[in-house]
């Protein structure tokens, strides 16, 4: 059974008294072990999309199921919950947090999960290796590069071992070595690991690395194709 | 973690957290300093007014408290007896009272005259210890002898100004030019400080007498002791009595009320003017070792002489355990309006603060960080930001409290004000471990109270939205 799908999902912003569509009719399924990267213009609705497969918004119509959940029967705190144990996000700015440090950053998703204080230590560690940074456990971002905070980044997502990971524009802010370094690191943990990536993206080389691309363009799929 | 990012939070702008803390510290240290003068002087003022006015327990014969009357008295020996045995009791004085009209060569004034044991008194009372000029009551003289209050002697016109050859010698030091303008009065001898104060405008210059002239006056006072007193009193068969008493000491006290109508005779003297017999007395005043006793002790008094009024200190001056009670209260409310100025500055700093992490809070409720825990976070932060500020400022407090309480501050210029009203214009601040409680327990209140509203904003987030703001 696939982890996510997506029926008949419209999303429509009223602007004061303009209506702005920015989905349309998506269906849409994904796979456990998808390394895919959500495609488009600026405004075709990638970040819209994504926000919905989150649970950060709600379908004007339409209906999203993550694993056995139908996201639309939560609200609140219950969502909130939900998106703690089951969606890991990575986000173009990395979003750490600056008086934390690259292991606390981590732990911090764990401890919102309620993992003791040993185990989360010991998995923040795990976590900052997979992504090549054992060394910076205890360096805090304003020490860090922006590919290592996004790795940072990338690490306190899987830290809480959800069912996938969304990333919005992940190299956005990247140099181009930065952002090869963190492509490899991501395809690594897809390919050994199993962790289902969904990238909305601009950058070619993210779509390159992508085994399925989804076009968007005015909110609706133009082209869903496997490369 | 949460509190340990919390902590860390509210040191992201160390300049702006250390303002508030010093503007807490500084609130609070003004709040406490306040409190704790308050605290003081009401201390002072209930201490000085027990030791040296009303005692711990009054015991009198219920009708002299009606009206006065002279042969309205109480046996002395059944009471000593009983109080001689009573644990508790510290020391005990047993006093005639009588109300009289004074009268000296030059004035007269209405004074209420204590005829005291003077060992007794001394132990029982702080007044010998608060004599100025001459002595208290101890030693023989033909004519017998009196003590009267500071304000009484004044006001019976018993102080001489005298400009005398070692003050001039002795403000000589201080200033050149003043020894030789006062030199032309020298020897000059002044009934009233007025005709003093006439002179010395007349004579020096007007800077140096707005410098010198209250410091010469008060250099200058002496008093007539051995100056006989004539006392007028009623006697029980309601004729009236008159004795002659010298002066052989002033004492002073804060309460110059209390100094001018108070003063003290030898009851072995007195008893035989008086017309009353002796082991006859008005009053019986009582110290107890300690002024929790003072209830049991009165109960026991009571117990075995309910003909007789038996009076705790605050029933004989309820002022006295008003002020006590007002003292605490009137502190806390200096504090609680500092710390409510001071929560609208958490307020802005909370505020910015939040609105600073809009997005950072729009990541943490993205990635599952319930709203509870965003609330906490802020608040947490809140009252770290406050409880900060609070330790700086109790500490400054304490050192405050701690060094004035040993040498006092003093209030000197305001002195005749303070001690109209029966304070001492030299203050030893004073406050409670309880105070300090009471204290720390607002200023953690404030930081809660002030962290509600940016709480609030935060909690209104839409994550979606906040991680899009730059």
């Amino acid at each position: 059974m696939a982890i996510i799908e997506v029926v008949n999902v419209d999303k429509i912003y009223n602007d004061s008294d303009v209506k702005v569509v920015a989905l349309s009719g998506i269906n849409l399924m994904i796979e456990q072990g998808e390394f895919t990267a959500i495609v488009g213009p600026s405004g075709s609705g990638k970040t819209t999309l994504l926000n919905l497969l989150g649970g950060l918004d709600t379908p004007t119509n339409g209906k999203i199921r993550v694993g056995d959940v139908w996201l639309n029967e939560m609200k609140g705190s219950k969502l909130i919950d939900f998106r703690l144990r089951n969606i890991g996000f990575v986000f173009q700015s990395y979003n750490l947090i600056p008086v934390l440090t690259a292991g606390e950053n981590v732990e911090l998703i764990m401890q919102l999960q309620g993992v003791p204080a040993m185990q989360r230590k010991q998995v923040a560690a795990e976590m900052l290796s997979k992504v090549g940074l054992a060394d910076r456990v205890s360096s805090r971002p304003a020490k860090l590069s922006g590919g290592q905070q996004q790795r940072v980044a990338v690490a306190r997502a899987l830290a809480s071992r959800p069912k996938f990971i969304l990333a919005d524009e992940p190299t956005a802010n990247l140099d181009g070595k930065s952002a090869e370094s963190l492509l490899q690191i991501m395809e690594h943990l897809n390919r050994t690991e199993g962790v289902t990536f969904i990238f909305s993206t601009h950058d070619q080389r993210v779509v390159s690395r992508a085994r399925r691309v989804i076009l968007l363009e005015d909110g609706k799929i133009k082209s869903d194709f496997a490369q | 973690m949460l509190v340990s990012l919390s902590w860390r939070n509210i040191w992201r702008n160390q300049t702006r957290s250390m303002v508030v803390v010093f503007a807490i510290a500084l609130g609070l240290w003004g709040g406490v300093t306040s409190m704790s003068l308050i605290n003081g002087w009401v201390k002072q003022r209930m201490n000085d007014s027990i030791r040296n006015e009303i005692s711990h327990i009054q015991i009198h014969n219920p009708q002299f408290l009606q009206n006065e009357e002279v042969d309205k008295t109480l046996n002395v020996d059944s009471i000593t007896s009983l109080l001689d045995t009573l644990s508790g009791v510290s020391a005990y004085s047993a006093r005639l009272k009588i109300f009289s009209m004074a009268q000296t060569d030059r004035a007269n004034s209405g004074l209420i005259v204590l005829g005291v044991n003077p060992v007794s008194e001394r132990a029982l009372s702080g007044i010998p210890e608060k004599i100025i000029y001459g002595g208290f009551l101890e030693g023989a003289f033909k004519i017998p002898s009196i003590v009267i209050g500071k304000k009484a002697a004044e006001e019976l016109k018993l102080v001489n100004y005298e400009i005398t050859d070692s003050i001039i010698k002795r403000l000589e030091r201080n200033d050149e030019g003043l020894a030789s303008a006062l030199s032309e009065l020298a020897g000059k001898s002044y009934r009233s400080r007025p005709a003093l104060i006439r002179d010395l405008q007349a004579t020096l210059k007007p800077s140096l007498f707005d410098r010198w002239a209250d410091a010469i006056a008060d250099s200058c006072a002496g008093y007539r002791l051995n100056t006989p007193v004539v006392l007028t009193f009623q006697t029980p068969t309601g004729e009236m009595h008159s004795a002659m008493f010298r002066v052989r000491g002033v004492y002073r006290t804060s309460n110059t009320a209390f100094d001018a109508r108070v003063a003290y005779v030898n009851l072995n003297d007195l008893v035989p003017v008086s017309g009353l017999d002796p082991g006859q007395v008005h009053e019986v005043a009582v110290i107890c070792s300690d002024i929790r006793k003072v209830p049991s002790v009165a109960k026991s008094i009571a117990s075995k002489f309910s003909h007789l009024k038996i009076r705790p200190w605050d029933e004989v001056s309820p002022e006295i355990a008003l002020y006590s009670a007002l003292g605490d209260f009137m502190g806390m409310i200096y504090v609680v309006i500092i710390l409510f100025a001071l929560a609208f500055g958490i307020i802005n700093t909370m505020m910015m603060s939040v609105l600073e992490r809009f997005r950072e809070f729009g990541m943490l409720m993205a990635i599952g960080m319930n709203r509870v825990r965003v609330f906490t976070m802020i608040m947490l932060e809140s009252v770290f930001l406050t409880f900060t500020g609070g330790v700086v400022g109790v500490l400054l407090s304490t050192t405050f409290v701690m060094i004035f309480s040993h040498t006092g501050i003093d209030f000197g210029m305001w002195a005749e004000g303070f001690e109209a009203i029966g304070y001492s214009s030299v203050v030893y601040p004073h406050i409670t471990f309880a105070n300090y409680v009471q204290i720390t327990f607002l200023v953690i209140v404030t930081g809660m109270l002030a962290s509600l509203w940016p709480a609030r904003r935060a909690l209104k987030l839409n994550p979606m939205q906040a991680l899009r703001i730059e």
